[in-house]
């Protein structure tokens, strides 16, 4: 652990009581954040990523949903033992979130000005007039043009590249150590997302925040990100910095969607396509929860659900055949078994039995 | 597959769409009018695919629902087969619906939640009975599921018990059921998580290919229309940009337009976002209801100059490209179109 780390969320459990029972959402994810590090969370619909998100920021609707289990570490305190007003003074001065549907999270009968200055008047006590000010300082931060006479307008009259600055400044009034940012860019056009995921890039930069990306692009991923966290089924399934995930990935999961995606520099013929359907959260495959689509699935997948193993260069190098033999060797012996479950947080880890082939494989083709 | 080889399946010519803007509410009077589609000409040949790019507000929809004849065009007209389409109603248009199919973009609101999914892929039967015979229509209907790729015993199932992806099967199922010659797709894939779109895409490719399809993909997603098409049009505030084949518009592209789109689109590679040039465009599309003169991207366009704003660009091979031969050759509406390859590269 280092000592510029922001945030670490361990083994964070967290379920949903429906009418047609118990939905485990989260079933034991960690990661962690870095002061000025972009850890992108990349996964499907319903793999858990913006629950992660709501549950860190103490916005998770409760009930339904419950945390069971785990920590949430920011800046050396377990939020989750804090009481509602603690969090409250967290939420604003210290993290931030950037929704994905700017117009639908923005009140459409309050001016932007008035809802950028409310963040100064509720946490910094700022007088009506100062925090309009201030608003229009932040706009003109994020860039939109004419500021000044802007202020009053309200979020319908912005346009969707627009409205998203907003929410931008918004999460950015306070400087805040760590912005989330669920899907910032999915709804808008591919011109206004570059500008604004140049504009987030600068403005982390400049202040060095932590910043959790939370999207399913992996072309967005793959252009800010330092460090990614795949998940599936409530799970983390692989934990890599950027450019060793996509050079080799050593989860088949993750394989599956990096071959899945066309590319906009190749064409080719038919793209691979992962077969089936994400899990139904209701009813997980037992043993590792992608084996039913995986295409080197074995007999101890349906059984045994693979922990996080570390992933090293030197473990990658050796032979391929001896990793399920090794990993049946260090699950037999409990001590060895919490080493390989709970790798250093930040290190390349995999949750698959055999992500050593699964990297060799990678490394070859 | 080489344009003017064929006769075109489809022809558009100088298509117009404007939507009027009223005001007033007794006495409504015009006080101007969008101008969603403002003069495009395309054509679609036999078993081609034409993507059509461009982003929210281009205009891309409603080229869709006018070659649908959804929509009526305000001027220009849509053939079909050396027949124009645009004016036809009744019993004609009926027949000649039979041959263009729309896939839609949302699969969750594009089935009907209180029908089965039988009666869903086999209501075409109901307008176009000749196609199917009454006694037949079961047969017919779970055969067109197990194309799609669904088991046909599910044909009794309601919507809400599939998954996007496979809601999508359906609306491609239903699109098939009266044996189209076209498909116009809009956005087929964007509603459906990542993993699934590459099934669904594998599977338009695969149907093409066996009833010989033509298909007109309208989307966003620079990468699935190069992935699919063998022609790209760019659009642009209700024109097209730029026309070409797939390799003339992504590797060969002269319209400012699209360089600026194919830069701004990430690329799932980290080795390659340091050496890459990106073009970020500053502010937003213009209002349709009151477009730039002359060149209408003249706004954005780090070219821009005083010719721009009087003149505008047709849609033409640019003279750059006039001593090129092959696949290069396309037409592009800009005034100083020029070659500025491996843009989406780096």
């Amino acid at each position: 652990m280092t000592d510029d780390r922001l945030l670490e969320v361990r083994d964070l459990e967290v379920e949903f009581t429906t009418r047609d029972g118990v939905v485990r959402a989260l079933n034991g994810v960690s990661y962690g954040v870095d002061a000025g590090e972009t850890l992108a969370v990349l996964g499907e619909s319903g793999s858990g990523k913006s629950v992660t998100a709501q549950a860190i920021m103490g916005i998770l609707d409760m009930p339904p949903g419950r945390i069971t289990g785990g920590e949430i570490i920011f800046q050396g305190r377990d939020l989750l033992r804090l009481s509602g007003e603690e969090r409250r003074r967290i939420r604003g001065p210290k993290m931030a979130m950037i929704f994905q549907d700017a117009l639908s999270s923005l009140n459409p009968v309050l001016s932007v000005g008035y809802q950028l200055g409310e963040m100064f008047r509720v946490h910094r006590g700022a007088s009506r007039k100062e925090a309009t000010a201030r608003a229009v300082e932040l706009m003109e931060r994020v860039r939109i043009p004419a500021a000044k006479d802007r202020v009053n307008d309200y979020p319908h009259e912005f346009s969707g590249g627009m409205r998203q600055r907003i929410m931008i400044a918004m999460a950015l009034a306070l400087e805040p150590d760590l912005i989330i940012a669920d899907e910032p860019t999915t709804a808008l056009d591919v011109t206004v997302q570059a500008q604004v995921m140049d504009l987030l890039a600068d403005l982390q930069r400049e202040y060095r925040m932590g910043l959790i990306l939370i999207t399913h692009d992996l072309g967005v991923v793959a252009d800010t990100a330092d460090r990614i966290a795949v998940m599936y089924a409530g799970r983390i399934v692989e934990n890599a910095p950027v450019k060793e995930l996509y050079a080799a990935p050593a989860h088949p999961y993750t394989k599956g969607l990096l071959d899945s995606i066309p590319r906009l520099d190749q064409k080719g013929g038919q793209l691979y396509a992962i077969r089936g359907l994400p899990p139904n959260l209701l009813h997980v495959p037992g043993g590792c929860p992608f084996h039913p689509r995986c295409p080197r699935v074995r007999d101890r997948c349906r059984t045994d659900l693979p922990p996080l193993y570390a992933v090293s260069e030197q473990a990658a190098d050796g032979a391929a055949d001896a990793t399920g033999e090794r990993a049946e060797a260090v699950s037999a012996d409990p001590a060895q078994d919490e080493i390989a479950r709970v790798p250093e947080l930040g290190a390349r880890s995999s949750a698959c039995h055999y992500w050593k082939e699964t990297v060799d494989d990678a490394r070859r083709t | 597959m080489t344009p003017g080889a064929r006769e075109p399946i489809l022809e558009v010519r100088d298509l117009v769409k404007h939507f009027p803007l009223t005001q007033g509410i007794v006495f409504r009077r015009q006080v101007g009018a969008v101008r969603a589609v403002d003069g495009i000409s395309f054509a679609l040949y036999p078993g081609e695919t034409l993507g059509i790019v461009g982003e929210s507000g281009c205009g891309k929809s409603t080229v869709a629902k006018l070659l649908m004849n959804l929509e009526r065009p305000t001027a220009g007209s849509v053939f079909y087969k050396g027949e124009d389409i645009s004016a036809l109603s009744g019993r004609a248009l009926k027949a000649v619906r039979r041959n263009i199919q729309m896939v839609f973009q949302d699969p969750y609101t594009s089935l009907n939640p209180r029908m089965t999914v039988g009666d869903i892929i086999g209501e075409p039967f109901d307008i176009h009975p000749d196609v199917a015979p009454k006694g037949d229509r079961r047969r017919r209907v779970r055969e067109l599921l197990d194309v799609v790729g669904l088991n046909p015993e599910y044909i009794n199932r309601y919507p809400h018990q599939f998954s996007g992806g496979q809601r999508q099967r359906i609306g491609i199922a239903r699109g098939l059921a009266l044996n189209p010659e076209i498909i116009v797709a809009d956005e087929p894939v964007s509603a459906l998580d990542v993993s699934v779109q590459a099934q669904v895409i594998n599977l338009m490719e695969k149907l093409q290919d066996e009833f010989g399809l033509a298909y007109m993909v309208i989307a966003h997603d620079l990468s699935i229309v190069r992935h699919i098409s063998d022609r790209v049009g760019v659009m642009y505030l209700g024109k097209i940009v730029e026309i070409g084949s797939d390799t003339a518009i992504y590797d060969h592209p002269t319209h400012p337009y699209t360089q600026a789109l194919l830069s701004a689109v990430p690329v799932p590679d980290p080795q390659a976002r340091e050496g890459r040039e990106r073009i970020i465009l500053t502010g937003d599309v213009p209002s349709p209801a009151n477009p730039p003169s002359g060149c209408r991207f003249r706004t954005r366009c780090w070219k821009a100059q005083e010719r721009c704003e009087r003149q505008e660009p047709p849609l033409a091979l640019p003279p750059v490209l006039a001593d090129r031969t092959g696949e290069v050759l396309h037409d592009s509406a800009c005034h100083f179109a020029e070659e500025k390859p491996r843009v989406a590269h780096g």
